[in-house]
């Protein structure tokens, strides 16, 4: 059992050998990548233009290659500047020493993007690490943001008090909503799945309403949007209003969920029984853990971290809850399905795997700002990506690696019901 | 492993069946009570609704029939007494079977008396009337896409293979269809388009689940997503600048000669789209091919074990993947059914119909028959609680249109323990 809970110290040549699951993470990025490419050159009008000229004559070969490499090369290197860094910019920087604000914004965007999704995403690596399945991470981030917008905004105290109870609201909220379907699964056999996904939709109806209701609705205003938080209970910019740069003091709150994480899952038997629970259900019933509590328990937890993750999201950005907070295909919760895949339900793992998807979302907005390729594009990069990394064998064989990569995510899920 | 997690959250859930069952008709009762003593009691006395049954749509309807004028007051606290009466029935008698179809027909009941209720003439509501065939026929457009996906769970799940996916195929099926649907004006090819988009989805959840043995609820979550923002990007992409591929026609309706002149049945079942009809004929066509022929005996069995059927020769993979393709091809007609009713695409429109089919499903116990009368349940619920709005319910709009979702999770959460899905769904098969 202990096999099970502790996989076995590996060296650093084993890490990075054909056989390592970072390697196979990079083949997947890669083959994102060219698909994304793939993408938008059958959709491109100019690219296809470019094309449709060699029906003519050969000679337009050359020319379409070019827009193609063009067009694709202007998008990914949009992706890049927008989410890193433009070298020009650092290089004036760099020479003259002006502009630095300036020149860290994709950074400190890509930061920004990525502090509550490394928060969502580890609530449901934990629970993939019990082998459940929290699908309603979105809905639970819906509602942690409300409830602290509304301490935030409805409650007025000094910063010392408002911002802990602000957090603490945003964790109860996903807390409550997550304990629903853990407490169904518990006790009536419901699968999670179904009633997280249901559950999404239930609070994005709530959502809709709390911001077109008298009390949380921004007093004057006709549309969607909640109340301003008050100053003392956001997460206020690491390097002052002044720099322009929005990356806040939530890092801090993600670097702490970061490390309870890791004293979950590695240090405490909590965590152990949960990894057994989720490796092998009948030793951890043999072995007297109960399913029922450790089934409660990971959702309360995975529910609170989403939860967090959503007052996060108000707290460091916007300030206010809208009709839109997180809503849509691409919301946070679901973006932290695949970050938590692809970071292994690890917690180190996760933060790297959010900063990646974070740079290219973040990447994507600037893509779309410039380019005219819609911002989709990233989430569709990244959904090739966590597909092929939940298929290692699959990747394996496309570059032709010698050693089998260790197996893809196995969960106990299995068919409905009962 | 998985065989060992199926067995304990067995365990979790066969403790208090009975008790469940009680719990469900004290639930029951509860909503009666609410019905006779608020929507009920709570009228003016002489308050009225109005029923009519003449078509909407039709300006010189072929017949006419006159409108019925019911009591308020009375008719709620009858239908309430009638809830009551199944509560008390499931209650003592605990039924083994179809106990969430008592349940779902209370739902139905109690939103006909919400409607009742919400229609009364000394009363807010700025429409006085309900129109019952008008409500008939918008449900029953909502019914078929739920009905088109729930098959198409049948087929893939009766196999072994969880398609989750659903929701995707609606999205392939409903853009491409509705590129087919514009440039050749012809709804015919949109549902050949539609069934091509399903099935390679279909196709692609069966290599990874198959071939590669994936996690089948994960890859088919991850399909759903990219789906969604690959609509997206391609309505910027391809829709905006060339609006002509995404024009919008509702498809014609196809009135059967004489039988659709039969006052209310007409217009619900022999005025519909051929989508319609192709439902009917497919439920017809699964139901008989799963539990009538050869084929669905290698099906079912492939499903339940599917080890004893490959020591009898039938190749598993081979009818997971025929059936998983199949069946999206069945979600991706359903698409193009829903754009064809819709008009148009329309990102993010399908909001979560695929996942209502897949409860639709659970809840019709992986049977044709079975999905259908859920999906008319969940169908009627859908499309009454957005009806509601135009009523000026005292009642958010929001609560409203979270009630299919929680009735959906009601159904999953109450009453699954007596369900049972095929043994080997969701697993992959690995040969010996």
């Amino acid at each position: 059992m202990s096999d099970a809970a502790a996989p076995p110290r590996r060296s650093l040549w084993a890490r990075y050998s054909t056989a390592s699951p970072i390697v196979v993470a990079a083949l997947a990025l890669f083959l994102g990548l060219v698909f994304g490419a793939l993408i938008i050159a059958t959709t491109n009008a100019a690219v296809l233009d470019a094309w449709r000229a060699i029906f003519h004559s050969w000679g337009g070969l050359p020319h379409a290659l070019n827009v193609t490499f063009n067009n694709v090369g202007a998008a990914y290197r949009d992706i890049f500047t927008g989410s890193v860094v433009d070298p020009q910019g650092f290089w004036h920087s760099l020479t003259t020493g002006k502009g630095w604000p300036n020149t860290l914004t994709p950074l400190s965007e890509t930061l920004t993007y990525a502090t509550p999704l490394v928060i969502v995403s580890i609530g449901v690596g934990v629970a993939f690490q019990a082998g459940l399945f929290n699908i309603g991470a979105n809905g639970q981030a819906v509602i942690g943001g409300i409830l602290g917008a509304v301490i935030g905004s409805m409650l007025h105290m000094p910063t010392i008090l408002h911002l802990p109870l602000t957090l603490l609201g945003g964790i109860v909220g996903g807390m409550f909503c997550g304990a629903l379907p853990g407490l169904l699964k518990a006790y009536t056999g419901a699968h999670e799945v179904i009633v997280t996904l249901m559950f999404n939709y239930v609070t994005y109806a709530f959502l809709l309403y709390a911001v077109l209701s008298t009390p949380f609705q921004q007093p004057g205003q006709e549309n969607d949007i909640g109340r301003t938080m008050d100053r003392s209970a956001i997460l206020a910019p690491l390097f002052g209003t002044k720099s322009g740069l929005r990356v806040s003091y939530g890092i801090f709150v993600a670097a702490a969920v970061v490390v309870f994480a890791w004293w979950l899952l590695d240090r405490s038997s909590l965590g152990f029984d949960f990894r057994v629970t989720g490796a092998n259900p009948t030793a951890a019933r043999a072995s007297g853990i109960s399913a029922r509590s450790v089934i409660v328990t990971v959702f309360l937890i995975s529910g609170g971290l989403a939860g967090l993750a959503g007052v996060v999201q108000v707290a460091s950005t916007t300030h206010y809850v809208d009709g839109g907070f997180l809503i849509g295909n691409a919301g946070i919760g679901f973006t932290a399905i695949t970050v938590a895949l692809l970071g292994r339900n690890r917690p180190m793992g996760i933060v790297w795997a959010s900063l990646l998807f974070a740079a290219l979302g973040v990447g994507g907005r600037n893509m779309q700002a410039s380019t005219g390729i819609p911002l989709d594009l990233a989430t569709v990069i990244q959904s090739v990506i966590v597909l092929f990394v939940a298929t290692p064998v699959l990747v394996k064989e496309i570059f032709r690696l010698k050693e089998a990569p260790t197996t893809g995510i196995h969960l106990s899920t299995t068919g409905w019901g009962a | 492993m998985s065989l060992a997690s199926a067995q304990s959250a067995t365990d979790v859930a066969s403790p208090a069946k009975n008790r469940r069952t009680r719990v469900i008709a004290v639930l029951m009762a509860l909503v009666g009570l609410f019905t006779i003593f608020v929507l009920g009691v709570g009228c003016a006395k002489g308050a009225h609704s109005i029923l009519t049954f003449n078509p909407l749509n039709t300006s010189n309807p072929p017949w006419h029939l006159g409108q019925l004028t019911v009591a308020t007051r009375w008719t709620n606290i009858v239908l309430g007494l009638a809830m009551i009466a199944l509560a008390i029935e499931v209650f003592v008698r605990e039924p083994r079977r179809a106990v969430m179809v008592r349940f779902g027909v209370v739902a139905v009941m109690f939103l006909l008396a919400l409607l009742f209720w919400a229609a009364r003439s000394p009363g807010p509501s700025p429409i006085d009337f309900v129109n019952v065939t008008s409500i008939l026929v918008g449900a029953s457009a909502t019914t078929m896409v739920l009905v088109y996906g729930s098959l198409s769970g049948v087929m893939c799940e009766r196999s072994g293979v969880v398609n989750i996916a659903i929701e995707g195929q609606f999205i392939a099926g409903a853009f491409l269809g509705s590129v087919l649907a514009s440039t050749t004006g012809n709804f015919f090819y949109a549902a050949i388009a539609g069934a091509f988009a399903g099935g390679l989805i279909g196709l692609a959840l069966a290599f990874f689940s198959l071939r590669y043995r994936s996690d089948q609820i994960i890859v088919g979550i991850v399909l759903v997503t990219m789906l969604g923002s690959l609509s997206s990007y391609l309505n910027l992409q391809v829709f905006t600048p060339y609006p002509n591929l995404n024009t919008g026609n509702l498809a014609p309706n196809l009135a059967i000669p004489l039988l659709d002149k039969i006052p209310i049945v007409g217009p619900l079942f022999f005025n519909q789209t051929g989508f319609f009809y192709l439902m009917i004929v497919l439920v017809a066509v699964v139901s008989f091919a799963l539990f009538k022929t050869r084929y669905g005996l290698h099906v079912r069995a492939v499903g339940e074990h599917p080890r004893a059927a490959a020591t009898v020769g039938i190749d598993v993979i081979k009818v997971r993947y025929r059936n998983v393709v199949l069946g999206g091809a069945i979600a991706g007609i359903g698409g193009a059914a829903f754009m064809a009713a819709q008009g148009q695409f329309v990102v993010g429109y399908t909001s979560g119909y695929g996942y209502i089919a897949l409860a639709a499903l659970i809840f019709g116990r992986w049977r044709p028959s079975g999905a259908v009368v859920a999906s008319i349940i969940f169908g009627l619920s859908v499309y009454l609680s957005y009806n509601l709005v135009t009523y000026n319910v005292p009642i958010s709009i929001y609560f409203l249109e979270m009630f299919p979702y929680l009735i959906t999770i009601a159904v999953v959460a109450g009453l699954i323990g007596r369900v049972r899905p095929p043994a080997a769904d969701g697993r992959p098969y690995v040969r010996d």
